[in-house]
């Protein structure tokens, strides 16, 4: 470790200010801290720091996002081999499929994104952020596995340059950039984004299994007529059917992260445990999710669309609205900040999510759209938060002035 | 006696405490003083020149706004050397010791006494050798203004932060000087002192009984011991009130400056901290203006060391052959901590100590006590997580928006958040949790100033 660290404080040299390579300098510096912990000292009080920094807290973000991404592997695969017969569905011939699948699309998405990150780092001389870790592997996971690469590369890079830099960069953005790219690309190649072609690869060398039409749960639930029986649409529907435990466990067809609301659970427990996710956000948009889907099941189900009956606890599981939830409302910059601020954010996201799903003729999922709406009203939430935090203020301070006459 | 709880903050389990025991400091033969530095805002004139004999409480400097204010030698003998800083400020005074220690003496006020003087006599007197800018006035934490008497005076007599001096220590002994302090605080206000008390530990009668004054007492962490708590919570500051606080300890000297007429130029202090070796950590009895370099200097417990007049939490920065301040009662060592630790931001960090969970000392090591240093422990970010502040912020303050306030220089809207009931003391323990390493104290003392100046 001391020769690296030595190699380290050697190379460092042209780096540094009036070197050959004073503007790569962000790079050199990513590079430094990324093996070794910076030696910077407290310049003033308080003299002793706490042991998180950004780093740390970044990569307990993609430490709660490894078992979505390992289960979309493992999923990308399964239901390639299960859709299209190929008689192998063991776990490795699983993992190996998927990882030829998805693995690309990951990589396209961090090697273009880290490219925008660095070149802006460069140009505006900042250190490089370690969001992009997150940005650059949430982005990929909402996508679905037959999206062409060069539509990554284009997204995440609209997701970076508008979501992001354009604002100022991490912190001062108003969206939040993964799911800006997503919706860009999802307004801009809807063939490629939406539909019942494009959740499962399919190879059209091989047989299709039998009752595969390649339609999601949402999609099959928003077709069923008034009076009709949505659940059992459900259960009827797929090669396998589209059972409450399926959808939770995730075996089912959808973007590569989003299918499995277990996977998305066990990343909300290392969030909250680590204290790094808002378990208010993530509350609050259950309890919408909740208040909106029993509001709607009390609705005479023979004058409305059967949707309206759907129980909210296969809303939970059907989409991505463990996904969104979890990983997409809590990110910190682009959510509420206050504390109330978050309890109406995550509920109304929740709100949003079963409105759109349910009433909008047009999309079958609104996590997406949810969320990035509340992202622009979260300035306001806290705005409101904050006056009425003031006059509260006012009114404690004036209680002391009346007491002394 | 009215009793609190306070629920936020953080008590930092740090090694390092200062023993119960007092020792004696032998004297240097020369004492310094950095008037500069101690008194930043005043425009300082000199009394004195090179070579002039000195009294223990002859006058030094005298303010040019205020010219009753006085900076007093610290102890009798010749005025050795006076060095200029930058923009000739006055940055160092060296007085040679020689003689009997004469004092310049004004007629002894007991207790009694005290509370039949009136009050110009008494703002003159404390005034007069400098005691006066031991009294802070809130908002803006300056030197008090006798034109702007206080609503009320709150006297500190509970140290949360690591490491204070132990007041059970120190206040043995001097019981008598501490009551006479409270009578002259008593004549300096219309309204009420308020004595407020540790309630964390049990306090002797001299401070449960202590006269002239309204006794509460606090109980919680850190920074449950910092005045801005006990104002908000008992008398809080409206915009254009002007309260007054002041240190139990510096009570003892302002009441011994009153008992015996003379300046009291002997006072304990503590000297403390991780960076010390352990036999070190104590309380100390020295000398004004005397060097503390046999301590600091000489029982370091690593080649480079940070000493800081206060605690880990607060205080400036001084040089480990740093002459006894006029203000302050303790001084903090740590080890300048520059060491880099491979892949930090992955391993599990047992050693590590961490308030945010992502660690596992956290998890494993719940009740270590820890020794920290002076690493940042990462590099300055933006601002990410948000609403972490206010776990560690006792005062009804939304702090990231109150910050935010004084970054887009919005003053009124700090004011309207409460950035007047605060110091930037108050922000400590908020800105050691930060994981984007922010210099909130910074910040609020900016923001603080900004409105100092255009007026509120």
């Amino acid at each position: 470790m001391k020769f690296l660290l030595k190699q380290l404080e050697e190379g460092r040299k042209p780096f540094m200010p009036g070197g050959k390579l004073e503007r790569l300098h962000p790079l050199y510096e990513a590079n430094d801290t990324f093996l070794f912990t910076p030696s910077e000292v407290t310049h003033g009080a308080p003299h002793v720091r706490d042991a998180i920094d950004i780093k740390r807290t970044m990569i307990m973000v993609v430490l709660a996002l490894i078992p979505a991404v390992l289960f979309g592997i493992w999923n990308a695969g399964y239901q390639f081999n299960m859709v299209n017969q190929t008689g192998d569905t063991g776990m490795i011939a699983n993992l190996i499929q998927g990882a030829m699948i998805v693995m690309p699309i990951i990589l396209v998405s961090y090697l273009v994104g880290g490219l925008w990150e660095v070149a802006f780092a460069i140009v505006r001389k900042h250190p490089i952020n370690e969001g992009f870790l997150v940005t650059g592997l949430l982005f990929p996971l909402t996508l679905p596995p037959t999206v062409p690469l060069w539509q990554v590369a284009v997204g995440i890079s609209f997701g970076v340059v508008i979501g992001k830099e354009v604002f100022g960069g991490t912190g001062f953005n108003v969206l939040n950039p993964a799911l800006t790219a997503r919706a860009f690309l999802f307004f801009a190649y809807p063939i490629n984004l939406s539909g019942d072609q494009v959740w499962t690869k399919v190879d059209s060398a091989m047989n299709s299994i039998q009752g595969f039409t390649g339609a999601t749960p949402l999609a099959i639930a928003a077709q069923v007529p008034a009076g009709g029986d949505v659940l059992a649409a459900l259960h009827q529907a797929d090669y396998a059917g589209f059972d409450w435990m399926r959808m939770f466990f995730g075996t089912i067809g959808g973007s590569i992260g989003e299918t499995s609301a277990l996977a998305c659970l066990i990343g909300a427990v290392i969030l909250i445990l680590s204290g790094v996710g808002s378990w208010r956000i993530m509350a609050g948009s259950v309890l919408g999710l909740f208040a909106a889907a029993t509001l709607l099941n009390l609705l005479p189900g023979e004058h409305f669309k059967a949707f309206t009956q759907l129980p909210f606890h296969y809303h939970m599981v059907m989409g991505s609205f463990a996904f969104g939830t979890v990983f997409m409302a809590t990110d910190p910059v682009s959510s509420a900040a206050s504390t109330a601020g978050k309890w109406i954010y995550g509920f109304l996201i929740g709100v949003l999510i079963v409105i759109i799903r349910v009433a909008n003729p047009a999309y079958p999922e609104g996590v997406m759209l949810a969320i990035l709406f509340m992202n622009v009203m979260a300035p306001l939430i806290d705005h409101i938060v904050v006056q009425s935090h003031i006059r509260q203020r006012k009114n404690y301070l004036r209680k002391f002035s009346y007491a002394k006459g | 006696m009215a009793s609190y709880t306070i629920k936020k903050g953080l008590n930092l389990k740090l090694t390092g405490a200062p023993d119960v025991s007092i020792r004696e400091l032998p004297a240097s033969p020369q004492r310094v003083l950095h008037p500069a530095q101690d008194y930043p805002n005043l425009k300082l004139r000199p009394k004195v020149k090179e070579g002039d004999q000195v009294k223990r409480g002859t006058p030094l400097f005298f303010d040019k706004k205020n010219p009753a204010f006085q900076i007093c030698a610290p102890a009798a003998g010749t005025v050795s050397a006076i060095e200029f800083g930058p923009r000739r400020v006055f940055a160092k005074v060296v007085i040679d010791v020689a003689g009997q220690d004469d004092c310049e003496a004004v007629a002894p006020l007991s207790e009694q006494a005290v509370l039949g003087t009136d009050r110009d006599t008494i703002v003159h007197q404390l005034q007069q050798f400098g005691f006066s800018s031991l009294i802070r006035t809130r908002p803006f934490d300056r030197t008090m203004n006798p034109d702007q008497p206080p609503k009320s005076i709150f006297v500190n007599a509970m140290a949360t932060a690591p490491f204070q001096p132990d007041l059970a220590v120190v206040l043995p002994g001097q019981e008598s000087a501490f009551r006479t302090g409270l009578a002259v605080l008593s004549r300096l206000t219309e309204g009420k002192v308020h004595l407020c008390l540790d309630g964390n530990k049990t306090n002797g009668p001299e401070l449960t009984g202590a006269p002239h004054v309204e006794i509460h007492s606090f109980k919680g962490p850190h920074p449950a011991g910092n005045t801005s708590v006990h104002i908000h919570t008992i008398d809080p500051i409206s915009p254009g009130d002007v309260v007054w606080a002041v240190q139990a300890l510096d009570v003892i000297r302002i009441g011994t400056l009153f008992e015996t007429g003379k300046y009291p130029a002997q006072r304990i202090i503590s000297l403390a901290g991780p960076g010390l070796k352990e036999n070190a950590r104590a309380h100390y009895k020295v000398q004004e203006g005397s060097s503390l370099a046999p301590v600091l200097a000489e029982q370091k417990a690593f080649d480079e060391v940070r000493c800081v007049a206060g605690t880990a939490f607060f205080g400036p920065k001084v040089s480990t052959d740093s002459p006894v301040r006029f203000h302050g009662h303790g001084i903090t060592v740590l080890e300048e901590d520059r060491s880099r630790l491979f892949l930090g931001w992955l391993l599990p960090g047992l050693k590590r100590y961490s308030l945010s969970r992502a660690y596992a000392s956290t998890w494993l090591k719940p009740k270590k006590t820890w020794t920290l240093g002076t690493s940042q422990n990462g590099e300055l970010r933006p601002m990410v997580l948000t609403g972490l502040y206010d776990k560690y912020m006792p005062i009804n303050l939304m702090v990231d928006f109150l910050v935010r306030a004084v970054l887009a220089k919005d003053s009124s809207e700090a004011i309207q958040l409460g950035i007047l009931e605060t110091v930037p003391e108050d922000f400590a323990v908020a800105a050691f949790a930060c994981p984007s390493k922010m210099d909130l104290c910074g910040i609020i003392q900016k923001g603080l100033d900004q409105i100092e100046q255009e007026g509120i």
